[in-house]
């Protein structure tokens, strides 16, 4: 670092500010209070992540439970490549998956060039956004949600929250018991891009599919409203 | 009106009205009237001063700003049968002055309105004596100022409704510049051009043959554009269009 | 940057000379504001947003000291290396310097409009870097050898052909169509993947800087951002010091704001959050990030009157409102950030004399002031800047002398109103049958391209004297 650019402009800063104590501005910063958040598309935050799922452009599976989900994604992957082969991250949770149910033989670890999917085990869905929130670590390397063609994403139903300000809670709250995370990735949707003339295509460098696999208890309606709301617009 | 006392309105003529066209400051006055106004008409009045202003002159605008708060503080309402001379004395005045002259201008603002605004929502103005409904198609520009600082948006269709008994050919982009801008257009007349060109373009498309609006300023812009084009489009003021003024010739419109 | 603003008209003349790219203009100008509006209606309380959003920026800025402060504290924790560029060209020495001290020869860029106003990729390449623009429109310009013509849409200025004619040209990839834009998206894509895993460098820029926890916020849609903040060996964040915002949840403000304000969107594909290097028992990520914030003037501007131009957040609506930006497309203003918001920033960050036609390109319509999401007063900040050109003497005298001769006059009512009343009788006279002038003296600028109308007859003043004076008799 150059100190003697950092101290001249820190000097230009601190001629243009008032120099309070941070008490002072720490409350006047709390007296702005919290800016409001997107109307969900419904009030059942499981409904209005799956609504929004879908508006994303994303696909979505419901799995009562761990066997149910490793079927579908199994047909999911041989639907898409004929094959039972994907790349999971080391999250002990997918290690924990029983693959053979659906006869799929994950390798765990990084993607590499060349290899069409991944599957990531999502930390928090949110319904505001649509999004599957990953922490990076050891058991998730970012780049599996950013190099493969299709990307999987397994989100528990009981790890949904409502709005981004219930996002940071939570990621603070994990924070402050730990390190913090290098990334954290909130993906909501398949890439794209209107670069070319406004017009929106899919698959611009990151993955051209995103599919959602929501595990838990969903029950049908649920599922049903979610598709009405989306089928609706 | 509810009250018994009728409101007392000084009229803010407006330059472009003063010179170019008197009728549309008679139709105010006929307007305001009939809404059962009392309305004068300070004789000392020029300019709101925008043209300077608008350049970035503030120095030659405050005497301007002054002189014409001086003249209608006094007033218990002002009324311009324009949004950007309102907006200015609304808005700009306020920013141009300070201290007391602030102050002042801010209690002028209080009590300014542009004339279509005001005629809904301060008299409701809901009935008008029978005048001709014998209209061509007719479309609406929404100018800049009237639009955004004055909030003119509905009130001269409702009027046009009640009063005329006219639905508004709605062209695409009613809401968007003509390219007037006051010295604007003569400053970057090829901007300007493809501006107004639009605006034209949308005004036929829409399948009037009459366009209106509450700026003279946009207005003599179009009527100027659409002449040189040669384009059938009739040009006039809300104001003139309200009062049941359609006999004389229209802006550009040879006697 | 190389600037070419001061020649804004002719530039404007020749933009409007192309029937086909004014065509294509005129469409994005007609959807984009549609997408934004659908985007915001569906929202709820967006004004209430945009009002919190404003209030927090400006609380930030008003104790910027503090917030950069800790945000260099937090950064510095998380294990970047935190550098202070005082000028475009020691953002660009900085920057090369940790290229070389990695032996770098390739970097894989993010989109980043600071960068482009360093013209950082000149300088990275004659310094003996392969530099590639990741972000599929910045592909395009900088394969065209163009630059930017919108800050979100680099490319919007080009059609579908000429890009295909470019893609044919510099990949060789032998025989095939390219008859969609998906097949051009394709293959930029496999194109640059490669690139993404050969990089030795990755450069993005930032949407906000958390200063509670020193984490740098990227907001795209392609991915690309996140390939070169995740792929490469060396990370480095290229952004300016007034990105910073308190806490995390402000950047969350900032995110809905910025993106349906932008492109009308709810949400981009992906917002990402990065906090340092890779940790001990991280599975992947670069080993050393570094941020570099540049100064390049924000410091002066939080200084002056236009202090709360800081509050831009670069989601490019207001170029999308403008009329004028709409007409001439965004290479006539001649440097990085064109539209409203440039014709602001750019005689802020370059000169006002250099770009003296920049504050006049406004109708003062306000369509910009009311779409910003940070809600500021562009139309009032384009007056300030003609203000001081009339004062700086940069306005033609002409013009400066005849608008103050207007206000001399109209000061003195009875002056004013004999000189209109002869004025505009002999106006009427001579125009009234006609109906208007394709001629006037002093008013070339108006009559070259539209009739003056001719005034009605008398000035109301004179008719309105004489109708009192024969009621009181």
């Amino acid at each position: 670092m150059n100190d003697d650019s950092r101290s001249r402009i820190m000097s230009k800063v601190r001629g243009s500010c008032a120099g309070n104590e941070a008490a002072v501005i720490d409350q006047a910063r709390e007296a702005l209070g919290s800016a409001p958040s997107a109307a969900l598309p419904h009030t059942d935050t499981c409904i209005a992540f799956m609504t929004n799922v879908l508006r994303n452009q994303g696909t979505l599976d419901v799995a009562p439970d761990r066997s149910a989900a490793v079927k579908m994604i199994a047909q999911y992957v041989y639907q898409h490549y004929r094959s039972h082969r994907l790349v999971a991250g080391n999250d002990p949770r997918l290690a924990a998956m029983p693959w053979r149910d659906g006869g799929v033989l994950p390798r765990f670890g990084e993607l590499e060039a060349g290899e069409q999917i991944a599957l990531s085990y999502a930390q928090w869905g949110v319904a505001e956004t649509g999004a599957t929130v990953f922490l990076s670590g050891k058991h998730n390397p970012s780049r599996n949600n950013f190099l493969p063609e299709h990307h999987v994403v397994l989100v528990d139903a009981d790890s949904l929250l409502p709005d981004l300000e219930t996002l940071w809670q939570r990621v603070n709250a994990s924070m402050a018991q730990g390190d913090r995370p290098r990334g954290i990735n909130c993906v909501a949707g398949p890439s794209s891009t209107g670069d070319i003339e406004g017009q929106i295509v899919y698959g611009a460098h990151g993955p051209r599919a995103w599919h959602v696999v929501l595990l838990g208890e969903v029950s049908a309606e649920q599922s049903d409203t979610a598709r009405a709301l989306h089928a609706g617009e | 009106m509810s009250e018994s006392i009728n409101p007392r309105v000084s009229l803010f003529v407006t330059c472009l009205a003063d010179l170019m066209r008197p009728s549309v400051a008679f139709a105010s006055i006929r307007l305001l009237e009939q809404a059962g106004c009392i309305v004068d008409v300070p004789l000392q009045q020029t300019c709101c001063g925008q043209p300077g202003y608008n350049s970035g002159e503030y120095e030659a605008t405050i005497p301007i700003a002054r002189q014409t708060i001086e003249l209608f503080e006094h007033a218990e309402y002002v009324v311009a049968p324009s949004g950007s001379c309102a907006g200015m004395i609304c808005h700009h005045y306020p920013k141009l002055l300070d201290g007391e002259w602030r102050e002042r201008a801010l209690a002028l603002a209080e009590k300014t309105f542009e004339l279509t605004s005001f005629l809904v929502d301060v008299v409701k103005l809901e009935s008008a004596p029978a005048v001709s409904t014998d209209l061509p198609p007719i479309t609406y520009h929404d100018s800049c100022a009237g639009l955004r600082e004055m909030g003119v948006k509905d009130q001269p269709r409702q009027l046009l409704k009640t009063l005329c008994d006219v639905e508004i050919n709605e062209m695409q982009q009613s809401d968007v510049c003509c390219g007037f801008g006051g010295t604007f257009c003569a400053k970057m007349p090829d901007i300007s051009e493809k501006m107004v060109d639009d605006k034209l373009r949308n005004a036929g498309n829409s399948g009037a043959t009459l366009l209106t609006g509450g700026d003279l300023g946009c207005l003599l812009n179009i009527a100027g554009r659409a002449r040189r084009q040669g384009l059938e489009l009739e040009v006039r003021h809300v104001a003139e269009i309200l009062s049941g003024d359609l006999y004389s010739p229209a802006i550009g419109e040879g006697d | 940057m190389e600037q070419h603003s001061q020649h804004f008209k002719e530039n404007a003349a020749r933009a409007l000379a192309d029937a086909s790219a004014v065509a294509q203009r005129d469409i994005l100008a007609l959807f984009t504001p549609l997408m934004r509006e659908a985007a915001v209606s569906e929202f709820g309380d967006f004004a209430a947003l945009r009002d919190h959003v404003k209030k927090m920026r400006q609380h930030t800025l008003d104790n910027l000291d503090y917030y950069l402060a800790r945000f260099e504290l937090e950064a510095t924790n998380n294990g970047n290396r935190i550098h202070y560029a005082e000028t475009a060209e020691d953002m660009n020495s900085i920057v090369l310097d940790i290229c070389q001290q990695h032996g770098a020869r390739k970097v894989a860029k993010g989109k980043s409009m600071v960068t482009e106003e360093t013209g950082l990729n000149d300088f990275l390449q004659r310094g003996g870097m392969e530099v590639l623009e990741t972000d599929l429109g910045e592909y395009i310009v900088q394969q065209a050898g163009e630059t930017p013509s919108h800050i979100v849409g680099p490319a919007l200025h080009k059609t579908q052909q000429q890009i295909r004619e470019q893609f044919l040209e510099n990949h060789d990839l032998g025989e095939r169509d390219l008859e969609s834009i998906g097949d051009l998206v394709g293959e930029a894509r496999t194109v640059l993947r490669d690139h993404f895993l050969e990089a030795d460098v990755g450069i993005i820029g930032s949407n906000a800087l958390i200063a509670e926890n020193g984490y740098s916020m990227l907001v795209t849609n392609e991915g690309n951002g996140d390939l070169c903040a995740n792929l490469p060996s060396v990370l480095i964040i290229c952004t300016t010091l007034d990105r910073v915002l308190p806490r995390a949840e402000d950047a969350t403000a900032i995110q809905r704001l910025l993106v349906r304000s932008a492109t009308g969107q709810p949400q981009t594909c992906y917002t990402s959050f990065y906090s340092g290097p890779r940790r001990a028992q991280d599975a992947d990520g670069p080993l050393e990030t570094h941020i570099v914030l540049l100064d390049g003037q924000r410091t002066d501007i939080l200084a002056s009157d236009y202090s709360e131009m800081l509050r831009c957040i670069r989601c490019g609506s207001c170029l999308n409102h403008c009329p004028i930006f709409a007409a001439t497309g965004g290479h006539s203003y001649g440097w990085v950030y064109p539209g409203p918001m440039g014709s602001v920033l750019t005689p802020l960050l370059t000169s006002l004399e250099a770009s003296e036609a920049l504050p006049n390109a406004c109708t003062s319509c306000g369509r910009c002031e009311e779409v910003c999401p940070s809600a500021i007063p562009l139309p009032d900040m384009l007056r300030d800047l003609r203000h001081e050109q009339s004062v700086q003497k940069i306005t033609p005298a002409s013009w400066r002398n005849g608008l103050r001769l207007h206000a001399w006059i109209a000061t003195r009512p009875r002056l004013y109103q004999a000189l209109t009343g002869i004025g505009i009788s002999l106006m009427h006279r001579l125009g009234g049958k006609k109906g208007g002038f394709s001629k006037l003296p002093l008013a070339s600028g108006w009559t070259s391209k539209r009739d003056f109308p001719a005034p009605q007859g008398e000035t109301f003043m004179r008719q309105y004297r004489r109708r009192s004076q024969s009621n009181e008799r």
